[in-house]
């Protein structure tokens, strides 16, 4: 939180105190629970834990390299395509020391990857943005309020495009006139501030604005998918990226296709959805009483990126959102950095792991010795209980870099591209800053606020990358270069893949022997950002971002929800283990068939 | 947050407004907001406070059918899935057709009230519960666990008093990939464990005690979202339950082989094969099946429904089909995942044990043990001078000569030929 | 003599079958599908007629019960435990394993070969019926439906059938060496000799009675 900003809503007196808990938390990937304790309207103490255990890890064991991408894939329905190259890039690395063998992978074949995982980027942005997040800040019912003539004007005004406000209005009416809430069920628009007043800021016109885009939101978060889908398949889960290239042809037929969607997508990116964040965004900092609440959300400020879309030069360095560990306050890493694998580790000190098999000393995840257990006194007797002192909490494990929780994401990715120059990254933020009457300030960005505008910069960026990419694999084709897949004469290695799913950094390993896996290990992005604490009880990121958020209804805390939901958690993928060295833990598993 | 009446209901609804801080002045001034954007006269207030007070999810009856969609262990990949529906998209489907109570990933609402929201909803009933992912029972189901509740009794819950249960995707149907070998989390489709849990006891279905409620599973991994637009929505317009084959899958979309209806079925007959990634024969859209295509053993229509707006599919990506939609509730350990892999070869290994090996191997290995036999055999044969004629015949059975009296043959000739006559006699009436 | 076509009509298609099963297990070659595809499948549905038929016929015609003999018995009746093969398994498993000097006494058949010869039918019904349960058009009629979700599903079947295969290559192995170690004349039977020479064994007196010099 920026230092000069003093919550307005601190200076209203006592708020309520008491544990505040959201579990589910909603519009997000899998399974969350989020566990604050409220003194006096602000959190003091938080926990964040994953409620799912999948082992994706132990399943993958003693399958061939090429299986993995297909399997690993299903850990995540949202960025798939993310695990699937991070998967690849693993097993290319393995297939020949010091990159000889990754190096080689084909132009078209880095270009198609490249396009495949850029429309994934767009269709998790656009989805996250007015499908997951939005329901935080707008509400459509109050939408039925709106004149349509302001809101058409206000829609130009906002220079965001406009739509067929009138008839949205009757269809709401009727849903209204039914009665029945469906996704509006138990919903917390009636959230407040300490102040009393609505958490709900926008205007009846701006809510029917927002509300059109939401469902042309859906409408482009599926044709995105649909890039996706002609290159890979079918999205969720593409079909056509695998170790040594891509399986897909590229044929003009299918090109131009491409192309159109890409440059649909840019226009609507461009037109309609960074209008809208700043009509939002704008709206929100100048509705009274929460001038300055909107910068909650902050944490350490370190973060962290293995980058992403690969460059001709294949170093993570130069990728086209670059690789490195930046920070704003470690002395370390206030010049960006490249990263340096030897210095992930992971730990399991407030996390369910047998602890005879492993102490909770942070380890790296090459070299990671994980056994799961449970045991029934970490169960909670009640919803609202706090874990207990130094008990385990979590499915998930601590990731830290260099020691130290690293966030990760869109804004760690853009604060690094930032730092290492990337100009249309640099435009874009310095464009941002400006617009919200903050210019140069770019310690905002360490907040809710702050992450949600760095998504919607890159989604732009993205967006420009794409017709790019699909231009240059035309230009490839026509210079003659239309080879896709390169085979892989070794199958014995190992390798890591460090690549971004659109929630931030993410780590295959595998090591293989005579193509069959002998381990594997994966840090997803979420690792990062919802990790317990650390075996020096230093908590992650996400955790820290909570404390301070004001509380004004312990059941329905709307701040720490956003600052939740600002991370864009992606839960389902964060829980894994790897087979332990030590022999078979998992008598414990429970099934009727046993375990095979 | 069980409610079995509207009393506790309205009760527990008082308590909560109470602990929030919530003055009821403040919620009556909410409840005209509300009023006011519904286009209601202040009059009518009270009325809605009532039904408010019963009430997060608005009017348990409407035009729409309710429906309740657990995500257990899942990606979210079938509700991004559907999320790409086209015709009818997904804002029609939540906004004119159905009432989507509780879905994480899609609902308003988050935490108490979101889980308020379903048991309500519950409450009343007559709604269709939608599962996204597979069910975890490792550690007594503490592997996943909802609100502070295990997965395993919210399925067991939900299905209580559903109308009618879609398992959307693999994962809900037999644990999908999650059951593969060694199944860590102790994975199981929805179907087989409520199967099991009304066995033991432990779940009654309140419409039809003793019996399941009616599922319908839908395979694939995700779910296509024409299959469960056409589960959902077909079925509120025609009243019914698709026709579903032994597997309880639909009939209409899982009876036939991919590989039936493959627009390079015909490279297939003519013998036009892709044998290796980045070669001609794949520039030409040759068939897919030595790259180890599994769509000769794998029942969906991908090629005719496609994916994602119909734009293309696996085979057509290139890709040799991964089997996603082999999904057995019957059986545990045939999820497509241990059943298809390796994905990219047309050989499976046979695996028993620890033990795994391709079955050409095991045939091949068989017979070279018998070649090798039957050469040594003959090596033998020769050395002992049978190979002419073989050797010489016994004068009497061996067994005879050790059991003179029940001989046949020389040794009792002599003494029971009459006997022996009339048996041939008896043979030889033909 | 009808067994002498019938079995022509199995080594036809069991050559046919095996090498189309493994065109279609794995096409080596390309332009061959169609054809394989088809061959396997008529001469599949071939050699279940042929199977049949042979079976049928057994119970009508007469064969000679034993090498030598004039006489005449229904053809079945060599397959069929009889009273010159009683207490002989072990015997016979002897000979063959060199434990056993001399040539176990008995008609036509010894005992393991009788066993074989039984099985082989029963054989082919099974992998004709498993080859149903994996061509498209049957796998889903009743029967085959229900094997096919017995063991799990068609991948399954596809092993059980290949398995099959083998049991078919195996026991050709072995047919073919053991009915030509003791000399070739029982191929020849094939190309139409009617009958080989040697030892006459009576069936009637169920010992061997002279010896055949085909110079008859």
């Amino acid at each position: 939180m920026p230092e000069e900003v003093v919550p307005i809503s601190a200076q209203l007196g006592a708020g309520p105190s008491g544990p505040s808990i959201i579990d589910p938390v909603n519009r997000i990937e899998g399974h969350l629970r989020i566990d604050m304790v409220v003194e006096d309207g602000y959190v003091t103490q938080s926990w964040v834990s994953g409620g799912l255990f999948r082992g994706m890890e132990l399943v993958l064991q003693n399958r061939k390299s090429s299986d993995a991408p297909y399997i690993s894939q299903r850990i995540c329905g949202v960025c798939p395509v993310s695990h699937a190259h991070a998967s690849c890039i693993a097993a290319e690395k393995s297939y020949g020391a010091n990159d000889s063998f990754y190096q080689g992978i084909p132009t078209s074949a880095r270009i198609l990857r490249n396009i495949v995982e850029g429309a994934q980027f767009l269709h998790s942005h656009i989805l996250w943005f007015y499908n997951l997040a939005a329901l935080d800040y707008v509400n459509p019912l109050n939408a039925l309020k709106a004149n349509i003539a302001d809101t058409v004007a206000l829609a130009e005004a906002a220079g965001t495009t406009q739509a067929d406000f009138a008839n949205l209005q009757k269809r709401l009416q009727g849903f209204a006139e039914n009665g029945q809430l469906s996704i509006f069920s138990g919903n917390w628009f009636d959230a407040k501030e300490l102040n009393g007043s609505s958490a709900y800021k926008l205007s009846p016109e701006l809510d029917l604005i927002a509300t059109a885009h939401y469902l042309e939101a859906l409408e482009m978060q599926a044709v995105a998918s649909e890039i996706s889908g002609i290159i890979g398949g079918k999205m969720p889960h593409i079909m056509s990226s695998l170790p040594g290239g891509t399986t897909f042809v590229p044929t003009e037929e299918k090109l131009d296709d491409i192309l159109f969607r890409a440059k649909r997508l840019q226009a609507w990116v461009a037109n309609t959805m960074i209008p809208d964040t700043l009509a939002v965004a704008g709206a929100y900092l100048k509705a009274e009483g929460t001038n300055s609440d909107f910068f909650y959300g902050g944490n350490e400020g370190n973060y962290i990126a293995w980058g992403v879309f690969e460059a001709p030069s294949f170093k993570p360095e130069e990728r086209y959102l670059p690789g490195g560990v930046w920070s704003f306050n470690d002395p370390g890493y206030k010049t960006v950095q490249n990263w340096d694998e030897s210095l992930i580790t992971e730990t399991t000190a407030y996390s369910f792991y047998d602890r005879s098999i492993d102490d909770g000393t942070p380890i790296n995840p090459r070299s990671g010795i994980t056994a799961p257990l449970y045991k029934s006194e970490y169960a909670l007797a009640d919803i609202r209980d706090h874990p207990q002192e130094g008990a385990p909490y979590t499915w998930d494990k601590a990731a830290r870099y260099d020691g130290k929780p690293f966030e990760a994401g869109g804004l760690s990715r853009l604060l690094v591209a930032y730092n290492r120059g990337v100009q249309e990254v640099v435009t874009g933020i310095d464009g941002v800053l400006s617009a919200l009457g903050v210019p140069g300030q770019l310690e905002v960005l360490n907040s809710t606020l702050g992450r949600t505008g760095a998504r919607n910069v890159e989604t732009l960026y993205v967006a420009n990358r794409m017709v790019e990419w699909v231009t240059e694999l035309i230009e490839a084709i026509k210079g003659g270069d239309s080879a896709t897949f390169k085979q892989a004469a070794n199958h014995t290695g190992e390798g890591a893949g460090m690549w971004e799913a659109p929630r931030g950094a993410l780590y295959h390993y595998m090591k293989i022997k005579d193509d069959v896996i002998d381990k594997y290990q994966i840090i997803i992005p979420s690792t990062w950002n919802i990790s317990p604490r650390d075996n020096n009880g230093v908590q992650g990121p996400m955790e820290t971002s909570l404390i301070g958020v004001p509380v004004e209804d312990l059941d329905k805390p709307i701040h720490a929800l956003r600052a939740v939901h600002s991370f864009d958690p992606c839960v389902a993928c964060a829980v894994h283990i790897t087979e332990p060295k030590t022999g078979k833990t998992f008598s414990t598993v429970t099934s009727p068939w046993g375990v095979k | 947050m069980c409610m079995t009446t509207k009393e506790s209901c309205t009760d527990r609804f008082d308590a909560m407004l109470e602990t929030r801080g919530v003055t009821r002045r403040r919620f009556l001034e909410f409840c005209g907001a509300i009023a006011v954007s519904l286009g209601l006269s202040e009059a009518m207030v009270p009325s809605i406070r009532e039904a408010l007070a019963e009430s997060v999810i608005g009017k348990t009856e409407g035009a729409l059918t309710p429906v309740i969609w657990l995500e257990l262990a899942s990606c979210t990949g079938c509700t991004e899935s559907l999320a790409s529906a086209e015709t009818p998209d997904v804002a029609t489907i939540v906004l004119e057709l159905l009432s989507l109570n509780y879905a994480e990933t899609l609902s308003a609402g988050a935490g108490f009230s979101l889980e308020e929201a379903k048991e309500q909803t519950i409450e009343a009933g007559g709604y269709l519960m939608v599962v996204e992912g597979a069910l975890m029972e490792g550690w007594e189901g503490n592997a996943l666990k909802i609100a502070n509740e295990k997965a395993i009794d919210i399925v067991r819950h939900t299905a209580s008093k559903a109308a009618a249960i879609v398992c959307a995707g693999s994962c809900a149907v037999d644990g999908g990939w999650q059951a593969a070998v060694p199944n860590p989390g102790g994975a199981i489709g929805i179907q087989p464990f409520l199967e099991r849990s009304l066995a033991d006891g432990s779940f009654t279905y309140e419409p039809n005690p003793g019996g399941l409620p009616p599922i319908v599973n839908v395979p694939t991994c995700p779910s296509n979202p024409e299959h469960i637009i056409a589960v959902l929505v077909d079925v509120l317009l025609v009243g019914k339950l698709p026709e579903l084959n032994h597997l309880g899958v639909p009939s209409l979309m899982f009876d036939q082989y991919i590989h039936d209806n493959c627009p390079r079925r015909g490279h297939f007959e003519n013998g036009e094969f892709v044998y290796q990634f980045g070669s001609e024969e794949e520039r030409k859209g040759y068939c897919l099946y030595p790259m180890g295509c599994k769509g000769p053993q794998t029942k969906n229509n991908c090629p005719i429904v496609r994916w994602n707006r119909r734009v293309s599919w696996c085979v057509e990506a290139g890709a040799p089909c991964a089997g996603c939609a082999n999904a057995n509730p019957t059986k545990q350990g045939y999820n497509w995942v241990d059943l298809n892999t390796p994905f990219l070869k047309r050989f499976k290994n046979l695996t028993i044990g620890d033990i795994s090996v391709q079955p050409a191997l095991v045939g091949a290995g068989v017979a070279g043990l018998v070649a090798v036999a039957l050469a040594a055999h003959g090596v033998g044969m020769k050395l002992t001078g049978r190979t002419k004629g073989g050797a010489d015949f016994e004068e009497v059975r061996a067994w005879d000569k050790k059991h003179p009296d029940k001989a046949i043959g020389v040794a009792a000739a002599a003494a029971t030929s009459e006997e022996s006559k009339a048996s041939d006699a008896e043979g030889g009436d033909e | 003599m009808p067994f002498i076509l019938t079995h022509w009509v199995n080594l036809i298609c069991m050559v046919i079958l095996i090498f189309t099963g493994f065109y279609i297990h794995f096409p080596f070659f390309p332009a061959f599908m169609g054809i394989a595809r088809g061959a396997h499948l008529f001469f599949g549905y071939l050699i279940f007629a042929n199977c049949l038929l042979r079976v049928i016929l057994s119970l009508f015609i007469k064969s000679a019960p034993a090498g030598g003999t004039r006489k005449l018995e229904r053809d079945v009746k060599s397959f069929l435990p009889q009273k010159d093969n009683r207490h002989q398994l072990g015997a016979w498993i002897k000979y063959y394993l060199f434990l056993k000097k001399d040539h176990p006494l008995g008609g036509k058949y010894g005992v393991p070969q009788k066993l074989t010869y039984v099985a082989i039918p029963l054989f082919i019904l099974f992998t004709f019926f498993t080859g149903l349960c994996l061509w498209a058009p049957t796998s889903v009629v009743g029967p085959f439906a229900a094997f096919n979700n017995l063991l799990g599903g068609v991948l399954v079947t596809r092993i059980v059938h290949y398995f099959c295969m083998w049991f078919f290559i195996i026991f050709s192995m072995l047919h073919a060496y053991l009915a030509n170690v003791e000399g070739l004349a029982p191929s020849k039977m094939m190309f139409g000799w009617k009958e080989h020479g040697g030892l006459v064994y009576d069936p009637d007196a169920h010992v061997i009675v002279g010896e055949d010099k085909l110079d008859h």
